[in-house]
């Protein structure tokens, strides 16, 4: 029946006249009668109007009555108790300050991790229904973590397509470099080609002109790609005109149909070209891929409407089982596949950082409470009185906890919105710290209205940890006491003293876990920067680059082009070697299967292979274990011949000698005119460098003549004699001069790459985690010091008394320092223990030390300690100082 | 339990003055004041009503929609507020009675010994 007056009274809060605006007239009415009537008993007019008067009562006190039934009164008296709690805030400023502050702090922490959280993990994509679509790995299950194979063959990818029943759609994608030939420089764009159907399945409209759609695919199509918006704005300013108009892309007039809106990145490319899938391969017009047509496709699908993730593996598992018996060698011996989310995939192990950043302010918010918490509970002491005052004229409870609850609904509002300004730049400051490609390149991780929305509800979840406790506290006593008590209470003090170090406590455990994780983070970071990498990567200058594609015998150029090329460089001052290189170190050259002839295995061996020219050894300054390196010779005649590292020595060849042997790479085309057998005589074996990242063990590699192949993917890197980026300017010098139409694609050091990539993660987690640490110390500092310093001031009388009795000086410090030291080395121990339950979740964001890292446990433990005695020193100070005669006469 | 009882006075003395207006008002649109009137009257002045109480009870009846108002002439010729009995009050007036006629057969049920005992 509640809701029927509730309605009324909202319709009568928007009628132009409330049913009691009349009220006033209605009881005049009303005593008009009376009076009439007692005119007709025969009183006098006068005595009429004053008995219909008495008879009625108070006049005013009615209206009110009458009027509060159509009004609020709930929320009119929470205006009232905000009114009170802003003037009493106002009159205790500071401690108002410090509470807001400390407030905003913890919330605005909060916001900000939950932006890129909500941002990237939960709401990363532009695209139509993005959490229907997920992808797959086919995992090796005798290989540890969550990762496998992704990419699929064209068979496999349209095995899978037509024989699965959870996916409503499937599209491929094949990312390749496209060759650009405008009018004046030949440039290396990102390209990927999509399966026809991509675009009506990702569900984003261009900015202008056309998807490109499976019409887009037929074989006499006219060849079109679409643009990316970034590429459109740098390179062409905006250019509405350029649509419709043919680019010469891989060496194929293609026309541009349309520009993608600024979120859409999809792979990050810029530009997207069609792809047709048939059994005997894939198709795009105009393709001039070096290794012939793509023969791997990313796939993503889209889950039919309810069906699940499990229900998709379900299904997987089943057609994965049938193809690994057509495909045997694409197939580890047991494996199973896994269907991710696209978020979860994307984002991948950078997950597990932003949960445990989540945590950890989390953690923050919880102590930032706490201390606030303690102030609250110190001013209720100290406001006893007046509270006890307010109850005895006839405050009920509940208005009591209502009033004490709005003070701490306000500093949380407060610390809410001082909250999300530090958010706000404190996002910029994280975004700033993110490492390259942690995030999809989709994300915009700004303060949206889910941050705001949760923002609030932290607020209000805060209202309630750091008020409630003290409200109730404040109430709970009995009256009569404390309006007798005279004034500075002896014991009073004492009531809440339970709660107070309880709090204590709990603070320094959750800093001593926020210290936990920050400090294996540290210790992580340092793993990696100290890993041996096996060569030197100070001074080695990295030059990727491009290719005209199209050029026949491509082989033949790019060894003309290097022959020129690598004296040229090598002869320029500050440079002391050079060399031809495929890939980037840390990281190996592309992985092959391996045939090793003689050697019997079941499984399937795999080995990364770089090709290169004689300079290689030295540029990376890997030492010659045995045999010799690569020669002059050996390259210039396209020789097969290899050199190959310890692990591939090792697990190839066991004990036996390896010089002399030799193996093939399965995946390698060589190029048109090398000795065909494709087998290489292992001439030599180097020491390992690192090939898989820092992290991750070697791989068994080899080192071949780059001159046996077409491999196109060149890049030089030139070890310098001082800063490499100061030599880039005379490297690309010298490459124009060779050739000009070879483009430039990246120029930088291995050192920097290292910096971007390798780095980047850990450094992001010890940067951000160090400073919530730090934000967690420095809080619980104050808050220690802050109890301390209040129960001193509790404790003057006491402490005078003791003096007075002969307490030495010292011996009241020692007390109270005790007293402190004890509540912080509990926390300590608390805090210890939840560490080495909750770092373990950390597991797989440190690498080289251990989750239950003694020197770490230890070292913060002590850093804690000292925090917390430093803490507690100043009211320890204060207490030893105290005049007995002062303090006695106080009372 | 002490507080269980107390809940239950006020919910009565609310209930029972709503049922008074609404059993008053069966006989026709009245006033305030006549509303009061006859509720002493009938009771033989057993009853007080304080307009404090019957003001407000008034307002909230018309939000539960069982009375509805409009502004009158008396026969006096005064102007004056009259209230008058909707159908749903009407049903609800019943229902109200038939409550009361139990409550108050449970009620004595219970005190009838009581007295006997006093007397014994």
């Amino acid at each position: 029946m509640r809701w029927k007056r509730q309605i009324a009274k909202l319709r009568a809060l928007f009628a132009r006249q409330k049913p009691a605006d009349d009220i006033s007239d209605e009881i005049g009415a009303h005593l008009r009668i009376e009076e009439q009537e007692n005119l007709d008993a025969g009183m006098l007019p006068d005595e009429a109007r004053y008995a219909a008067l008495r008879r009625f009562g108070n006049v005013t006190l009615v209206e009110e009555g009458s009027r509060e039934i159509w009004s609020w009164t709930s929320l009119e008296r929470l205006g009232q108790d905000l009114r009170y709690g802003f003037r009493q805030l106002r009159r205790a400023l500071s401690f108002a300050v410090v509470a807001v502050l400390t407030l905003a702090l913890g919330i605005g922490a909060v916001a900000v991790i939950f932006s890129v959280v909500d941002n990237a993990l939960l709401h990363p994509f532009p695209y139509k229904d993005a959490d229907g679509i997920s992808v797959f790995h086919i995992h090796n299950l005798d290989e540890a973590g969550e990762s496998g194979r992704l990419e699929l063959s064209v068979p496999e990818f349209l095995d899978y397509q037509e024989q699965n029943h959870v996916f409503e759609d499937m599209t491929g994608t094949a990312v390749e470099d496209v060759l650009y030939t405008g009018p004046e420089t030949t440039e290396q764009l990102g390209g990927a080609y999509v399966t026809t159907n991509t675009f009506q399945f990702l569900g984003v409209p261009p900015v202008l002109g056309r998807w490109i759609t499976p019409d887009d695919g037929r074989p006499d199509a006219p060849p079109v790609f679409l643009m990316n918006y970034r590429m459109w704005q740098e390179q062409f300013h905006g250019d509405r005109s350029i649509i419709g108009t043919a680019f010469t892309l891989n060496g194929v007039s293609r026309q541009l149909i349309g520009i993608m809106p600024p979120r859409f990145q999809y792979f990050g490319v810029d530009v997207y070209l069609p792809l047709t899938l048939s059994r005997s391969g894939a198709y795009a017009a105009g393709w001039l891929g070096v290794r012939g047509m793509p023969t791997y496709l990313l796939p993503e699908e889209r889950r039919k409407p309810g069906v699940s993730l499990q229900a998709v593996a379900a299904d997987l598992n089943v057609i994965a089982q049938r193809l690994s018996k057509v495909y045997p060698k694409d197939y580890p011996k047991r494996f199973n596949v896994q269907p991710v989310g696209l978020a979860s995939d994307v984002v991948g192990d950078f997950k597990a950082m932003l949960y445990i950043l989540l945590a950890a302010v989390g953690m923050l918010l919880l102590i930032a409470c706490s201390n606030v918490a303690n102030l609250l509970l110190a001013r209720a002491t100290s406001r006893q009185k007046e509270i006890a005052i307010r109850a005895s004229i006839g405050a009920g409870r509940g208005r009591l906890i209502r009033q004490l609850l709005a003070e701490s609904a306000i500093l949380a509002g407060m610390g809410g919105l001082v909250g999300i300004l530090f958010a706000y730049w404190g996002l910029k400051a994280v975004m700033a710290a993110m490492p390259l490609d942690a995030l999809p390149s989709e994300s915009a991780v700004t303060l949206n209205s889910a941050v705001l929305l949760l923002t609030l509800a932290v607020t209000a979840l805060t209202t309630i940890l750091c008020g409630l406790a003290p409200a109730l506290h404040a109430v709970r006593a009995d009256l009569q006491p404390q309006l007798q008590d005279a004034g500075r209470g002896v014991n009073s003090g004492f009531r809440h003293a339970g709660l107070r170090s309880g709090l204590v406590v709990a603070e320094v455990a959750l800093s001593i876990v926020l210290l936990a994780g920050s400090g294996l983070m540290m210790r992580s970071f340092f793993a990696v920067e100290h890993v041996d990498l096996g060569f030197n990567p100070q001074n080695i200058l990295d030059e990727q680059l491009a290719f005209p594609k199209g050029q026949s015998s491509a082989a033949q150029q790019s060894k003309i082009f290097f022959q020129q090329l690598l004296p040229r460089i090598a002869a320029l001052p500050g440079v002391l070697a050079v060399t031809e290189a495929v890939t980037l170190p840390p990281f190996g050259g592309p992985l092959s299967d391996v045939t090793v002839p003689g050697r019997t295995h079941t499984e399937r061996w795999n080995a990364m292979f770089e090709l290169c020219s004689e300079g290689w050894f030295r540029t990376m300054g890997a030492p010659l274990e045995r045999g010799r390196l690569l020669s002059e010779t050996d390259i210039d005649s396209a020789r097969m011949v290899a050199v190959i590292n310890q692990t591939l020595a090792r697990r190839f060849f066991g004990g036996a000698d390896p010089i002399g042997q030799r193996i093939k790479l399965n995946n390698l085309d060589l190029a048109a005119g090398t000795s065909n057998d494709g087998y290489f005589e292992i001439v030599g074996i180097v020491a390992d460098t690192r090939n898989e990242g820092l992290q991750r063990p070697v791989l068994p590699e080899a080192f071949l003549p780059y001159t046996v192949s077409d491999f196109n993917g060149h890049a030089l890197l030139v070890r310098t004699a001082g800063n490499p980026l100061a030599l880039a300017k005379s490297v690309s010098r010298a490459v124009r001069a060779v050739d000009a139409g070879v483009a430039l694609r990246r120029t930088s050091s291995i050192e920097s790459f290292l910096k971007d990539y390798a780095f980047a993660q850990p450094r992001f987690g010890l940067v951000v985690l160090g400073a919530f640490a730090g934000i967690g110390l420095i809080l619980v500092i104050t808050g220690v010091f802050s109890v301390m310093a209040y129960s001193v001031s509790l404790q003057t009388h006491e402490i005078g008394i003791r003096m007075a009795l002969g307490a030495r000086r010292n011996g009241v410090l020692g007390m109270v320092l005790g007293r402190g030291l004890r509540l912080v080395a509990l926390g300590i121990i608390l805090g210890e223990i939840a560490s080495l339950v909750l770092t373990r979740l950390l597991a797989s964001e440190i690498w080289g030390v251990s989750a239950r890292d003694p020197l770490t446990l230890a070292g913060i433990a002590v850093i804690i300690a000292a925090a917390g005695a430093l803490a507690c020193l100043l009211p320890a100070r204060k207490a030893s100082r105290v005049d007995p005669m002062a303090a006695l006469r106080y009372e | 339990m002490a507080k269980r009882s107390e809940q239950d006075r006020i919910e009565l003395v609310y209930g029972t003055l709503d049922m008074l207006i609404l059993r008053t008002l069966r006989w026709g649109p009245t006033h305030g004041h006549g509303i009061a009137k006859s509720i002493e009257r009938m009771s033989e002045d057993a009853l007080k009503v304080e307009h404090g109480s019957l003001y407000p009870a008034l307002q909230r009846l018309q939000q539960e929609g069982w009375i509805t108002a409009e502004w009158g002439v008396s026969k006096n010729n005064q102007r004056a507020k009259y209230y008058q009995l909707t159908e749903s009050g009407r049903r609800k007036l019943r229902a109200e009675t038939s409550r009361w006629e139990r409550f108050v057969r449970a009620i004595s049920g219970v005190l009838k010994p009581a007295e006997s005992e006093k007397t014994s």
